[in-house]
């Protein structure tokens, strides 16, 4: 009977969204270019502040952002100031996690690793570490960044938890390595606040868009936000393990 | 066809999490839910032609089609959200089962 | 000198993840953070804050008009009270206090719609993390599924919309769908309401409130009816009268559910035992009137509302979780001439429930006056009609209690007498002083109504009165 009930009521809500949707975007058929002066395209174009021109990989200097990745330009740049919110959204989660499986009793696990795993853990642990740092440092130039690295950072220690049934990452010091990750994410906002007059305001020189040292406090940010979401993934990982119980 | 598929995946995730009450069910449900949104955000951001938004060799200028960078920012914030609400709601379910002995909330009965 | 709005948000959340690293002095930097921030307040910048120095509609921006600042002025000070009211309790959780604060910051000052969603989902979590201390995870869970559906029906409308205009910004958005069908705004209006509703209370997604509001106590239950609700019912009011101004279609559905959930509210209080049950759908009722004056574009009266509900919860949830500690029952049956015992705090406790009825002398009274003129100068007579109604079951109810929590029960047995022997005070002295505060400060405003009034709409007038606050800086966005 709840069934019959929930799959009405979930059919009723779809016939709405069909015909919502149907009379606003259409269902089959997608946008054929940007809205002009939208948000998207002045991010694309970088001209927000002013037009500069066409932006020509490898060489324009100093343009608006810098990052040749425009999802990074937005996440790290335009749209900082969500990602800030964004990584506190996660704080919150890891550590309402902690809070909270902290206070139930510790138990043994009984789980036996399989050899070929643990043997394989130590070639691929630090080939996975240096891949998710590889990843953020590279966040303005390709496919990827702060995120995608943090929680390749965190499958690599989710790894060696597989591995080695013993091993127990260091709860309290991931904790203050996303704090001090954190504080930096602030105080880098700060930072602008005072030299440039904006909070988060980028206030270095954006360099050539394409080289590595280009896009001003973008990879700073990304490099912040890797650590950051690194040590608290795995914090999580660290407390749902540790509160796993008697089998 | 890809936003009528995400449009099902939002329907679905809406039924799973009305129609039980195991807890993990229901959080498998919300994940059904969100990833279908996370869909239908990147079809709503697709431009017919438009390349990856990422400055290339292969793309070298500002002036080409890209597709709306703002919808794929987006998602990875909605995503991000959705994992931290998940992993409050993992440790919730298994407070749920250290004080009643089950994911099932019907067998619980009247706590209020 | 005056500073820059963003600092209300930073700061606690520079804070919060300090306090992470300095886990021994939690508690102090909690006190300091909303110590700085209660202060700070009153010396930020008026108008639009860019974020990152990118041109205003395009970039994130921050508002802070009469209404933002009303909004954080009141949160800013209500999260002081809470903290002194119940330290003890609060220190556990000083670095989720404090990014809750910053989102529910965030959440009044933001001009962008995407970063609303995302400071919105900081103070959810922050909830459901607070709701934990109710010790019943299936509520804090039943809480957090509601939440999440909610904020998953609030991204689909707001991209649904973003599709259409190409913007986030809530001052282009007002403008942009201005020039849009109603046809096709009535879906992504109607998803946002719901995504907003969870948390502004409202009825099809209230299933949460009764459980995580009834096992609350004395920090959490301030914390949930008086501040996290008022921070859901200024965004509430930002969206619904002034960014997307409902149309009469929407607009009727919108304000039907905001009425019957305040009729469903009062009539539900009415029929509770509990005390706190009592407290918890009053609080319903009161998000349904603000929210219906809200959708209807009696701004001012409705920022009365929630000001006069937030002060009178407040005191009274935290009266009643104090109590519910202190003699182990929440029957208000149960605990009667309680206040004999703890006179101040009934004298407080009562000058809430009488101004939340709207007695007159009283803020409530002045409260409800602007309600009903709103819609009588309107010529609605349905809706005040409900309202008084509403007022008459909500002085029934809080006089049966008042009468019961002051004159011992009919055998003359006193609440739990024993138990209390040699320690009279159910608050700490900070506690009692901030609950006394609290109590004068609303009788106070009732003496004083046009200076209440003027120093929450400093012009003096309504703050809908030359149109909505935030089209003003559309019209000044213009002349550059």
């Amino acid at each position: 009977m709840k069934r019959v009930f929930a799959g009405l009521l979930a059919v009723a809500f779809g016939v709405v969204l069909l015909l919502g949707i149907s009379a606003s975007t259409g269902l089959f058929s997608y946008n054929e270019e940007l809205l002009d002066d939208s948000a998207a395209s002045h991010y694309i174009a970088k001209d927000v502040n002013g037009d500069t021109g066409e932006i020509i990989f490898g060489e324009t200097m100093d343009a608006e952002t810098g990052s040749a990745n425009m999802v990074t330009s937005v996440i790290a740049n335009y749209r900082s100031f969500d990602t800030l919110g964004e990584v506190t959204v996660l704080f919150l989660a890891a550590l309402g996690v902690s809070l909270l499986a902290g206070s139930m009793d510790k138990g043994r696990k009984r789980r036996k690793s399989g050899f070929i795993l643990k043997v394989s853990s130590g070639i691929l642990f630090p080939l996975m570490l240096v891949t998710g740092i590889y990843i953020f440092t590279h966040g303005h130039l390709t496919p990827g960044g702060g995120f995608p690295g943090g929680s390749m950072i965190a499958s690599s220690f989710l790894l060696l938890y597989l591995a080695d049934e013993n091993f127990r990452a260091n709860v309290r010091g991931f904790k203050i390595a996303e704090g001090i990750a954190g504080t930096l994410y602030v105080v880098l906002g700060i930072i602008g606040l005072l030299a440039g007059g904006y909070f988060l305001i980028n206030f270095l020189p954006t360099g050539v868009v394409g080289n590595l040292f280009s896009g001003g406090i973008i990879p700073i940010v990304y490099v912040i936000i890797g650590l950051k979401v690194g040590s608290e993934i795995t914090g999580i990982i660290t407390d749902m393990f540790n509160e796993e119980v008697k089998a | 066809m890809i936003k009528f598929a995400s449009l099902l995946l939002i329907v679905i995730g809406l039924y799973g999490i009305l129609s039980t009450r195991n807890v993990i069910k229901i959080l498998v449900g919300i994940n059904v839910m969100e990833i279908g949104i996370n869909i239908f955000i990147i079809a709503i951001g697709f431009v017919n032609g438009g390349a990856a938004p990422i400055l290339s060799v292969d793309n070298p200028g500002s002036l080409l089609k890209f597709v709306d960078p703002v919808a794929q920012a987006l998602v990875l914030t909605s995503i991000v959200i959705g994992l931290g609400v998940t992993a409050l709601g993992l440790v919730f379910a298994r407070k749920i089962h250290k004080k009643h002995g089950t994911y099932d909330l019907s067998e619980i009965g009247g706590e209020s | 000198m005056m500073f820059n709005p963003v600092l209300l948000i930073a700061i606690p959340l520079g804070l919060a993840f300090i306090a992470v690293i300095f886990k021994k002095i939690q508690k102090w930097i909690l006190a300091l953070g909303i110590i700085v921030n209660a202060v700070l307040v009153f010396f930020v910048e008026k108008g639009e804050t860019a974020i990152g120095g990118f041109k205003i509609p395009f970039g994130i921006s921050l508002v802070l008009d009469d209404f933002s600042a009303a909004g954080v002025i009141l949160i800013n000070i209500l999260a002081l009270a809470a903290i002194v009211i119940a330290f003890k309790k609060a220190e556990k959780f000083a670095p989720v206090i404090l990014a809750g604060l910053a989102g529910m910051n965030g959440m009044i000052l933001t001009g962008d719609l995407f970063n609303l969603f995302v400071f919105m989902e900081i103070t959810a979590i922050s909830a459901y993390i607070l709701s934990s201390e109710g010790r019943k995870p299936a509520q804090s869970f039943n809480y957090l599924v509601i939440g999440s559906v909610g904020s998953v029906f609030y991204l689909l409308g707001l991209i649904l919309l973003y599709n259409q205009t190409g913007t986030l910004n809530m001052v282009l958005m007002t403008e942009k769908t201005g020039f849009l069908e109603q046809t096709v705004l009535l879906l992504p209006v109607l998803l946002i309401f719901v995504g907003i509703a969870v948390e502004a209370k409202l009825l099809p997604m209230a299933g949460w409130v009764r459980g995580v509001l009834g096992n609350s106590n004395s920090y959490t239950g301030v914390m949930f009816a008086s501040v996290y609700s008022s921070a859901a019912l200024f965004v509430f009011g930002r969206i619904f009268s002034q960014v997307l101004v409902p149309g009469t279609t929407v607009g009727i559905v919108i304000i039907t559910i905001a009425l019957v959930t305040f009729a469903a509210g009062q009539a539900s209080a009415f029929r509770s035992k509990s005390l706190r049950q009592v407290l918890l759908y009053s609080s319903i009722a009161q998000s349904g009137l603000a929210a219906a004056l809200f959708a209807t574009g009696f701004v001012f009266p409705a920022v009365l509302v929630v000001v006069n509900n937030a002060i009178g919860k407040l005191i009274m949830f935290s009266a009643a979780g104090s109590l519910e500690e202190k003699y182990g029952t929440d029957d208000y049956i149960g605990l009667g001439g309680a206040f004999n015992k703890n006179t101040l705090t009934g004298i407080a406790f009562t000058i809430a429930a009488l101004s939340l009825t709207g007695l007159p002398l009283l803020f409530g009274f002045y409260a409800k006056l602007n309600v009903l003129a709103a819609y009588l100068n309107q010529g609605t007579f349905f809706v005040p009609a409900v309202v008084l109604l509403g007022t008459i079951v909500e002085g029934a109810y809080f006089i049966k209690i008042l009468i019961k929590l002051w004159a011992p029960g009919k055998e003359g047995e006193w609440a739990d007498a024993d138990q209390s022997v040699g320690d009279k005070r159910i608050f700490s002295y900070t506690g009692t002083i901030a609950v006394i505060l609290a109590a004068v400060l609303v009788v106070l405003s009732g003496l004083l109504p046009d200076t209440a009034g003027k120093l929450i709409a400093p012009e003096g007038g309504l703050l809908g009165d030359d149109g909505p606050a935030i089209s003003l800086l559309i019209q000044k966005g213009g002349d550059q």
